[in-house]
C-alpha cells in the first residue's frame, strides 16, 4: 500500500519585519519540515510564540503579505494524486482550497462568527461558495452537518444568530461550517482553548468521531499536552520557529529526548499526585527580533551546564531512534545520529488510551 | 451518518426571547423608529416625500378630471412629465414591495430598484407631454360656461403659472398670503404652496442622489484602505486629503460659471466633494474589523474578496456611515439652497434657495411671506435629517442608555 503524504512541508521559512525597521526582518518560523499523512492527527506543540499558528496560516496563504513574507520553502499538498505547492498558488487558486480541502477552524468561537448573519446563512455561504448546488440542497447539507456535529434541532438553529448560542455550540457550530464541504485536512488552531473543560472534551470528542467518519487528517495546534496524549497520532514540539522534537505520541511522552519536551511534560498537573508546586520553565520564549546565538533554547535549559557547544551552534533536528527526531546537543547519541527530513506516517490505533 | 443524540450537547441553551433573533441591523431600524425625534424626522421627510411624488396631484393649473363641450378628459394626466411618472410608478413599487412582508427584504429592495430602473427608459420614451402648455384655457372655457363638471387640485395653480392676473392694476404682486393663494404670491404671480410643492422634488433628489454617489465612493474606496491597509492605505489617504482640501462651495461656483446651471451637474459635485467622510469612517471601521476573527474565519473559508468586504465587514461597520448619511443628506441639501439662493441654481424648476432668494431681490421693501415659507421648510428638513441621525447614533452606541420615549 503507497502511504503518500496528504500535506508535506519543506522547510519553510516565513519572516516579519520588527516594528520601525522595513529591512530587518524577523523569522516567525524558520526551516520548518513536517508530513501529514491521510487520517492522521499531528500535533504541533509549544508555547505562544513559537510559531504554531504561523505555521497553520502559511498551509492557506492566510500570513497577509506584506508585512509577511514566505522566505523559503515549499508546502506540498496532495491534490488528487498530484502534488502541488500551495505556497505558488495564485489568490484564485488557493481560494479554491480554503474551506473547499483544507478547512480552518479558530481558537476564538465567540467571535469567529459573523454577528449579523445566522448560523444557517454562514454555513450556506461557504457551502454554496464551492459547490454547485441548488440553495435548497445546501440548506440540506448544513443541516447534516449540523447533526452531525451534535446540534439538537438543526433546523430551528440555521436560523438563528451566533449571539444566541453558548460558547460550546458555537464551536460545534464552527467545526460544522469547515466541515460542510469535506475537506482532506481540518486545521484547528487551539479549537479548545477558550472553552470550559467539559465542553473541551465533548469538542475533542467530536472531533475524533468525525476524523473517523470521514478519513480526514487534522493537523491539531494547542499548548495542551493533555489535548496532545488522547489525540494526535504524531507530535512535533516547536520552540521559537522551529521543530525541536518530532515523533510519535508514545515516543514523545514515553521517551521525551528534547529537555524543553521534558520541562513541558513536567509542568503538567498530574492528577493524585501531590505537588508543593507545579514545575514550570524558567524564562520565556525569546522575542524572536533577539534570539540568543546557538541553541535558542540554551538560556532557560537546565542540561546545558555551560557547554559552550550550545551557546555557538544551533542543533540540527537528527533522527536520535528509528523515528524519533530531536535537536539538543546533549541528546545520547544526538552526535553519532543522521540529520534527516522528520517524516512519519504512524497512526495510533483506534480507541488505544496512550498514557 | 451516525446517529446525531449521541454526541448532543449537555450544555442548556439559553433560550432566547423573541425579540432577540433579529438581525442587528432590523433591531437598530426598530430601536432608532421608538425614539421621539426619529418619528417627529421621519413624519417631516414622509410629508416632504408625499409632496414630491404626487406634487402634480396636489399643485397644478390643470383640472385631474374635467367635462368640456360634453367629453370627459383629464388633462392632468396629459400634462404629466417623465418624471412625475417615473416618481408616481417608484412610490406605488415602494408601497407594494414594502406590503410584501413574506420576501426576503434584500429581495425586496432588489425588486424595486429593478422596477424603478426599467420605469426610466420607458417613461423617458413613451411619455410625452404638450411642449406648448396653456393654463389659461380651462379657465377660460369655465368663464365661457363650456365646462359641466371639473375636479380640480387642492391648489389649483402649477408652479409656472404666472400670467393670470398679473396686470390687475388693483392688487399688484406679490401678493401676501390670503384664501386665494394661502401662502401668498411671486412677483411674477406665481402661487408660493404650488412652488413649494414642486420644489420638495429637487430638495429630496439632491440629498439623496448627491449622498448616494458620495456613499458608494467613500464606502468602496474606504473600504478597500481598511482592509488592505499598507500602502493601498497611505495612497487612499493622500487621494482623501486632496478631495478634503476641496473648498466645495467655490467649485460648484466655478462649474456653474463653466458648464452652466445644471442641476445634475450641481448632485455630481455635491457627491464628488463629499464623499471623504464616509472614506474615513469606513476606513477606520475596517481597519478595526480586518483583524477580527469573524473576519479571518470567513478569508480561511475561501470566499471572495466581495463577499468578505461588502457581506461581512460592511454590516459590521455600518454604524458611523448610517449616522452619517442623514447630516449627509442635510449638508448636500443646505449646499443646493446655497447655490440656488446666490442665483445660481436651477432656473426652469422650483427650488427652495431660489426661492429665497426672490425674498432678497423683490425690491420695493420686505415681503415677509417670501422668506418666511421657504426658509421654514429648508430649516424643517435639515433638522429632520439631523432628528434621524441623532436618533441613529443614539440607537447604535451601545454606551449610552436606552432613553425612555
Amino acid at each position: 500500500m503507497t502511504d503518500k503524504p496528504l500535506l508535506k512541508i519543506e522547510d519553510l521559512a516565513v519572516s516579519f519585519p520588527t516594528s520601525g525597521s522595513l529591512d530587518h526582518r524577523v523569522r516567525a518560523v524558520n526551516g520548518l519540515n513536517l508530513s501529514i499523512y491521510p487520517r492522521q492527527t499531528l500535533a504541533i506543540v509549544g508555547e505562544s510564540g513559537c510559531g504554531k499558528s504561523v505555521s497553520a496560516l502559511s498551509t492557506l496563504q492566510l500570513i497577509p503579505t506584506p508585512p509577511g513574507r514566505y522566505d523559503q520553502g515549499r508546502i506540498w499538498w496532495d491534490a488528487d494524486g498530484q502534488p502541488c505547492d500551495l505556497l505558488s498558488l495564485s489568490e484564485k487558486e488557493i481560494r479554491r482550497v480554503r474551506g473547499n480541502q483544507i478547512a480552518m477552524i479558530f481558537q476564538e468561537p465567540m467571535t469567529s462568527l459573523n454577528p449579523v448573519y445566522t448560523i444557517g446563512e454562514q454555513i450556506l455561504e461557504a457551502i454554496l461558495i464551492h459547490q454547485k448546488t441548488r440553495r435548497a440542497q445546501a440548506r440540506q447539507i448544513a443541516t447534516q452537518a449540523l447533526t452531525d456535529v451534535g446540534i439538537a434541532d438543526p433546523h430551528a438553529r440555521l436560523d438563528e444568530y451566533p449571539h444566541q448560542l453558548s460558547g460550546g455550540m458555537r464551536q460545534r457550530v464552527m467545526i460544522a461550517m469547515a466541515l460542510a464541504c469535506q475537506p482532506r485536512l481540518l486545521l484547528a488552531d487551539e479549537p479548545t482553548t477558550a472553552l470550559d473543560v467539559t465542553i473541551q472534551a465533548q469538542i475533542l470528542e467530536l472531533l475524533r468521531k468525525l476524523q473517523r467518519e470521514r478519513g480526514m487528517s487534522v493537523l491539531l495546534i494547542t499548548h495542551d499536552l493533555g489535548v496532545v496524549a488522547e489525540n494526535a497520532d504524531t507530535v512535533a514540539v516547536m520552540y521559537a520557529g522551529r521543530i525541536v522534537e518530532y515523533g510519535s505520541v508514545h515516543d514523545i511522552f514515553s521517551q521525551p529526548l528534547h529537555p524543553y519536551t521534558r520541562g513541558l511534560l513536567a509542568s503538567m498537573p498530574v492528577l493524585g499526585k501531590r505537588h508543593e508546586r507545579l514545575t514550570t520553565i524558567p524564562g520565556s520564549v525569546p522575542n524572536p527580533a533577539d534570539f540568543p546565538s546557538g541553541c535558542p533554547f540554551h538560556p532557560r535549559c537546565v542540561d546545558m551546564k555551560d557547554d559552550p557547544k550550545c551557546t555557538a551552534d544551533d542543533p540540527p533536528l537528527r533522527e536520535i531512534h528509528e523515528k524519533h527526531w530531536a535537536a539538543c546537543w546533549h541528546t545520547p547519541g544526538h552526535n553519532q545520529a543522521q540529520t534527516t527530513t522528520p517524516d512519519l506516517s504512524y497512526r495510533r490505533p483506534e480507541a488505544a488510551p496512550v498514557v | 451518518m451516525t446517529n446525531a443524540t449521541t454526541t448532543a450537547p449537555q450544555t442548556p441553551s439559553p433560550a432566547p426571547p423573541a425579540a432577540e433573533s433579529r438581525n442587528w441591523l432590523v433591531r437598530t431600524a426598530a430601536d432608532t423608529v421608538s425614539r421621539l425625534g426619529a418619528k417627529i424626522g421621519l413624519t417631516c421627510i414622509a410629508l416632504i416625500v408625499f409632496c414630491a411624488v404626487f406634487a402634480p396631484l396636489l399643485a397644478s393649473s390643470h383640472p385631474l378630471l374635467i367635462k368640456l363641450d360634453n367629453q370627459w378628459s383629464s388633462p392632468m394626466l396629459k400634462h404629466l412629465t417623465p418624471t412625475d411618472v417615473i416618481l408616481l410608478v417608484a412610490f406605488v413599487t415602494a408601497v407594494i414591495t414594502a406590503t410584501l412582508r413574506r420576501v426576503n427584504p434584500t429581495r425586496r429592495a432588489w425588486v424595486f430598484f429593478a422596477v424603478t430602473l426599467i420605469a426610466v427608459p420607458l417613461a423617458v420614451v413613451f411619455v410625452n407631454p404638450p411642449r406648448a402648455i396653456v393654463y389659461e384655457q380651462y379657465r377660460e372655457a369655465q368663464a365661457a360656461d363650456r365646462v359641466e363638471f371639473v375636479l380640480r387640485a387642492p391648489i389649483p395653480y402649477s408652479p409656472i403659472d404666472r400670467l393670470r392676473d398679473q396686470f390687475d392694476p388693483d392688487q399688484p404682486h406679490p401678493r401676501p398670503p390670503s384664501a386665494q393663494h394661502p401662502l401668498g404670491t411671486e412677483r411674477n404671480g406665481s402661487d408660493i404652496l404650488s412652488r413649494m410643492i414642486h420644489a420638495s422634488r429637487i430638495a429630496l433628489a439632491v440629498g439623496f442622489i448627491a449622498e448616494g454617489l458620495a456613499l458608494v465612493i467613500g464606502v468602496t474606496i474606504g473600504g478597500l484602505m481598511g482592509y488592505f491597509a499598507g500602502p493601498v492605505d497611505l495612497f487612499g489617504m493622500r487621494l482623501v486629503e486632496i478631495f478634503r482640501s476641496i473648498p466645495q462651495i467655490y467649485l460648484l461656483l466655478t462649474f456653474v460659471a463653466f458648464f452652466g446651471r445644471n442641476l445634475y451637474l450641481i448632485m455630481v459635485i455635491i457627491g464628488l466633494t463629499s464623499w471623504v467622510g464616509y472614506a474615513l469612517f469606513t476606513r477606520a471601521e475596517f481597519l478595526r474589523l480586518r483583524k477580527q476573527d469573524f473576519v479571518q474565519a470567513a478569508i480561511a473559508c475561501g470566499l471572495p474578496l466581495r463577499s468578505i468586504l461588502f457581506r461581512h465587514m460592511l454590516p459590521n461597520g455600518m454604524a458611523p456611515i448610517l449616522v452619517n448619511i442623514s447630516f449627509g443628506i442635510a449638508s448636500a441639501i443646505l449646499a443646493e439652497s446655497v447655490l440656488s439662493f446666490l442665483g445660481l441654481g436651477v432656473i426652469d424648476e422650483p427650488s427652495w434657495g431660489e426661492m429665497l432668494n426672490q425674498a432678497v431681490s423683490a425690491g420695493g421693501g420686505f415681503y415677509w411671506w417670501l422668506a418666511t415659507f421657504r426658509g421654514l421648510a429648508i430649516f424643517l428638513t435639515v433638522f429632520s435629517y439631523n432628528m434621524v441621525g441623532e436618533a441613529v447614533r443614539d440607537a447604535i452606541d451601545p454606551h449610552l442608555q436606552r432613553t425612555p420615549t
